[in-house]
């Protein structure tokens, strides 16, 4: 998944944002560096596609900043998942799962 | 997307664009901080920490720049971005904005006139319902379409067809009759259709009842009114219907009246109802009706053209005399009447786009030459980091800047060429809307602005978005760089002068042919002629005789006015009156079949007619006064007649048949010149004159001829015919010269555009090529100073420069004249009179051209010639 690393789909990192962000509300570092950790180094989150990413999904309402204190009492925008993005990630979810068993049986056919 | 999030964020991030910038700011610096934190955590220097996380975190410019471009609403942010630096930019150079606007206006101006005209005319809709079922027919001898149709055949075709809902038929002229009874005496136009014309084309009166099904037998004595007819005559009263008209002193009842504006090719007072009886058409070989129908349901244009084909053959075989090789040919109804003006429009257009691409090269040059010159700033900005894709973007606005503010002051040059020219050309018939400009036009303009403005510019972005920086910026000016452009730049200059060769010359050849025209000698003299028509009640003289004396003695009268030279009369006056031609052969003979058979104009006149018509009398006598109805019949034929019929023989004293067998043969008498008689465009006509006195009719035309301004007189003539017989009128009053005038209009008027339109041409070309060498001149100004410094002389650098130029020119010359004879070719195909290459009209273009383009190059090598050596090299 060389290439990916760079360049991901940009679906995917959406996908990825939501799901993160599922779990607790999160900072942009801290988003980065949970995706980076769950995956273990395959997708690495830059500050240049990340935040894009996260205006994107805040103007489409599918989660929203506050800004918040963190750990060690710095300031920092932190990003919840609104009801709109917990349904979105549904969604997103069911396409992928789709998407995989239609590539699988594709690759697995001989 | 959810629509309402995204207006919102749009409306957000432009109202409150300062505020979600800090923001972002400060987002972006938390995260710095939370960044340097985690590395000082890792056991690191703070110094390292925050360089470590300043180069994870990348540039805060290019992060901000690429989140607020995932931002809605952000195409426009930077669309008014870059409009406002366009703008400043353009601001800067007031000279290239200015060219550029003027050079782009001209073209857009001239295509959106010409497209408002061609629109008007072969877009346009006809006013009816479900226009393109509609459909016209004419009658074609060896499939050539020959004009109208005879009624008899027409009622054939009615009964045998079943492809038409309806298929009708219209008299192919008006008649003009003058109306009698309450209120005032007044001459009035009547159209003659059958029942079914309203029907077919889905008009129903306003006012009253529409023609029914069993009056179409005629005789019936009813008549539909026009709006404007029912306005004056009327007051617009529903009295109207019901009423009893006398015209020409038959009683007619008004049944109702037509809607507003509504007209059918013909411009008529009223409709009456072609009689079986009528006076039109009474044999096959007679052809006056044109033929209006509705394709029924389902039926394509081809299907009814292959049932009509095979009725035609089936007439053929049963009236072998009248019908052979005769046909009906189907076509829209719309096409039909834009047919004659299609190929004029469609050059005029062909024109104005050809201006448009000239004056669009132009500007491309411009840019090309701008854009090196910009060289230096786009460099600066790629270094900075800006995206090739955005300086494209930047360079294309400013290009669409300049053309729709071209567009704008195009529609006011739009306007200025409809109310100059276009306003004049007689476009088709009656119903096809008129050009002005309007919101179409404008939309047009719109869009053709921004395309012109993105063709444009796009190549000179392209080029100039091509620089590297680093050679760039580390030199001086690239001249490989220019060398490139200017290559294109001077390929772009080959064309404007080859495509303005062309039109000069296209237009070169319409102006010697209108010259030509003007000074045709149409056989008769039409200056200082006043006409008129004039028609007598029947039921007022109804003996021949009564008729005959009333004619003569009116044009005595006429003759006694003083400033009348002579006055006589004829049945349908040249050029204003065409057709009606009939068939002549020798007496004794079988009638020839129809490709051996002579038809001639069939005219009757008193005594003295040549005579005032100044058409020269070659042989034999004229017609006289003793040859009335006691008299045996007499013919003067034309000199063309003469020869078909009796070649290498004296005609006069031969014996003719003349229109049909139940005719009493005429003795030829006299032959005349050949004149033109129905078409000032086309050659003359074969025609043969008959005693008037011999068949006495109640209608005639009148031809006075006077001394000075004929118009003078009108007031007279009315005023005699009314003391006569006060139901009768003078109708139609107008000069010979006018009617002649006006059909040479469209002619004129598309010789004068296209004139104006090539001249344009040349003036922009002109323009192009002294842009071109000027900039050559100025990149050269250290070249130059060289020279000068090493010793040439000031002529060896004008040579130098006059020479570029003139080998452009050259190239350009060679390439417009061989195009020139491919619109040579397309113009023979206009329904003018056809022309052959006139080898002047190439002579006089090029050399216009020459002379021109030389001066355009003449200054910029002057200007060479005037640099200082020590100047150019203490720059350096």
């Amino acid at each position: 998944m060389g290439a990916t690393k760079a360049d991901l789909l940009r679906g995917t990192l959406d996908m990825l944002i939501l799901k993160t962000l599922a779990l607790a509300p999160l900072h942009g570092l801290g988003i980065s560096r949970r995706i980076d950790q769950v995956t273990e180094g395959v997708f690495q989150v830059k500050p240049g596609s990340l935040f894009p990413a996260l205006h994107r999904l805040e103007e489409r309402g599918w989660i929203q900043g506050d800004w918040g204190e963190s750990e060690n009492n710095r300031r920092a925008k932190y990003y919840q998942l609104t009801r709109a993005g917990r349904r979105r990630l549904g969604e997103e979810k069911e396409n992928w799962t789709q998407v995989v068993v239609a590539i699988t049986k594709l690759l697995e056919a001989s | 997307m959810p629509v309402l999030p995204w207006l919102r964020s749009t409306f957000h991030s432009l109202t409150k664009q300062e505020r979600v910038d800090r923001d972002l700011d400060e987002e972006l610096e938390a995260y710095l901080d939370l960044l340097v934190d985690e590395k000082v955590q890792q056991v690191m220097s703070r110094e390292a920490a925050l360089r470590e996380a300043r180069i994870e975190l990348g540039g805060t410019e290019q992060v901000k720049q690429q989140v607020r471009e995932t931002r809605a609403g952000t195409w426009l942010d930077t669309l008014i971005r870059d409009v406002r630096l366009a703008a400043r930019t353009l601001r800067k150079n007031p000279g290239f904005t200015v060219v550029a606007v003027l050079v782009l206006a001209l073209g857009i101006g001239a295509t959106t006139a010409l497209f408002s005209t061609v629109s008007a005319a072969l877009l346009s809709q006809l006013p009816f319902q479900q226009p393109d079922r509609l459909i016209a027919g004419f009658k074609t001898y060896d499939g050539v379409r020959a004009g109208p149709v005879s009624r008899l055949d027409y009622y054939d075709y009615r009964e045998l067809a079943n492809s038409f809902e309806h298929l009708a038929a219209m008299a192919d002229i008006t008649m003009e009759q003058t109306l009698t009874g309450e209120g005032h005496a007044e001459i009035v136009d009547s159209g003659f259709v059958t029942w079914n014309l309203f029907p077919a084309l889905g008009v129903t009166p306003v006012v009253g009842r529409p023609f029914m099904e069993d009056e179409d037998e005629g005789g019936a004595g009813v008549a539909l009114i026009s709006h404007d007819f029912w306005k004056s005559r009327f007051g617009g009263s529903s009295d109207a219907v019901g009423k009893i008209l006398r015209l020409d002193g038959e009683p007619t009842t008004i049944v109702g009246v037509m809607p507003e504006g509504f007209q059918v090719l013909l411009d008529v007072d009223l409709w009456r109802l072609v009689d079986r009886e009528g006076p039109f058409d009474l044999q096959r070989d007679s052809h006056s009706h044109l033929l209006v129908g509705r394709l029924a349901p389902g039926v394509s244009l081809q299907q009814a053209q292959l049932e009509v084909s095979t009725i035609s053959r089936s007439l053929e075989e049963q009236y072998p005399v009248s019908n052979e090789s005769k046909g009906l040919a189907l076509t829209g109804l719309h096409d039909a009447m834009v047919a004659k003006v299609r190929l004029s429009l469609l050059m005029l257009m062909a024109t104005g786009v050809l201006v448009l691409f000239i004056a669009s090269s132009n500007v491309a040059g411009l840019l090309l030459a701008r854009g090196h010159r910009r060289l230096p700033e786009i460099a600066t900005r790629i270094a900075l980091g800006a995206p090739r894709r955005r300086l494209i973007r930047q360079l294309l606005t400013e290009s669409v800047i300049v053309s729709l503010l071209a567009g704008l002051l195009g529609v006011g040059v739009a306007f200025g060429f409809h109310r100059l020219l276009l306003r004049a050309l007689p476009i088709g018939e009656l119903g096809i809307g008129f050009a002005s400009i309007d919101q179409r036009a404008l939309v047009f303009a719109l869009f053709l602005s921004i395309a012109t403005g993105l063709v444009v510019g796009v190549i000179p972005a392209l080029r100039a978005t091509t620089v590297d920086p680093s050679l760039y910026l580390k030199s001086g000016p690239q001249h490989s760089q220019d060398a490139r452009s200017s290559r294109l730049w001077s390929g772009l200059v080959i064309v404007q002068v080859a495509v303005s060769t062309l039109l000069l010359v296209g237009s070169a050849l319409l102006i010697s042919n209108l010259v030509e025209l003007a000074t045709t000698d149409l056989g008769f003299e039409s200056a200082n002629l006043l006409t008129g028509s004039v028609s007598i009640p029947e039921v007022k003289y109804p003996s021949p005789a009564e008729r005959n004396e009333f004619f003569r003695s009116l044009l005595e009268q006429i003759e006694a006015i003083p400033g009348v030279e002579s006055a006589s009369m004829v049945n349908k006056l040249p050029i204003s009156s065409p057709w009606q031609n009939w068939a002549v052969w020798p007496a004794g003979q079988e009638r020839p079949a129809h490709d051996d058979l002579q038809s001639a104009m069939a005219r009757w006149v008193p005594p003295g007619y040549f005579r005032t018509m100044e058409m020269p009398l070659l042989q034999g006598r004229d017609i006289d006064m003793t040859d009335d109805r006691d008299s045996p019949r007499v013919l003067v034929i034309t000199e063309s007649v003469a020869r078909k019929l009796f070649p290498g023989r004296n005609p006069i004293g031969e014996s003719v048949i003349v229109g049909s067998t139940d005719w009493p043969p005429h003795e030829v008498i006299g032959m005349v010149a050949d004149a033109r008689v129905n078409q000032v465009f086309l050659g003359p006509d074969p025609a043969m004159y008959m005693s008037t006195y011999q068949l006495a009719p109640r209608q005639m035309q009148l031809a006075v001829r006077t001394a000075s301004d004929p118009l003078l007189l009108e007031e007279s003539i009315s005023r005699i015919v009314r003391e006569m017989d006060e139901d009768v009128l003078l109708a139609d009053p107008r000069t010979l010269q006018s009617v002649v005038d006006r059909s040479m209009a469209g002619f004129s008027v598309v010789t004068l555009s296209s004139g104006v339109f090539s001249a344009i041409a040349l003036a922009l070309a002109a323009i192009g090529l002294y842009g071109l060498l000027a900039h050559a001149v100025n990149q050269r100004l250290n070249e130059i100073g060289i020279r000068l410094a090493m010793g040439a002389t000031r002529g060896d650098l004008l040579r130098m420069v006059l020479k570029r130029g003139l080998i452009l020119v050259g190239f350009g010359l060679l390439l417009g004249a061989a195009g020139a004879l491919m619109v040579t070719l397309a113009l023979q195909r206009l329904p003018f009179e056809a022309q052959t290459v006139s080898a002047a009209s190439y002579l006089g273009a090029t050399l216009v051209l020459a002379l021109v383009a030389a001066s355009a190059c003449f200054l910029p090598a002057w200007r060479a010639t005037r640099v200082s050596p020590i100047d150019v090299l203490r720059q350096e």
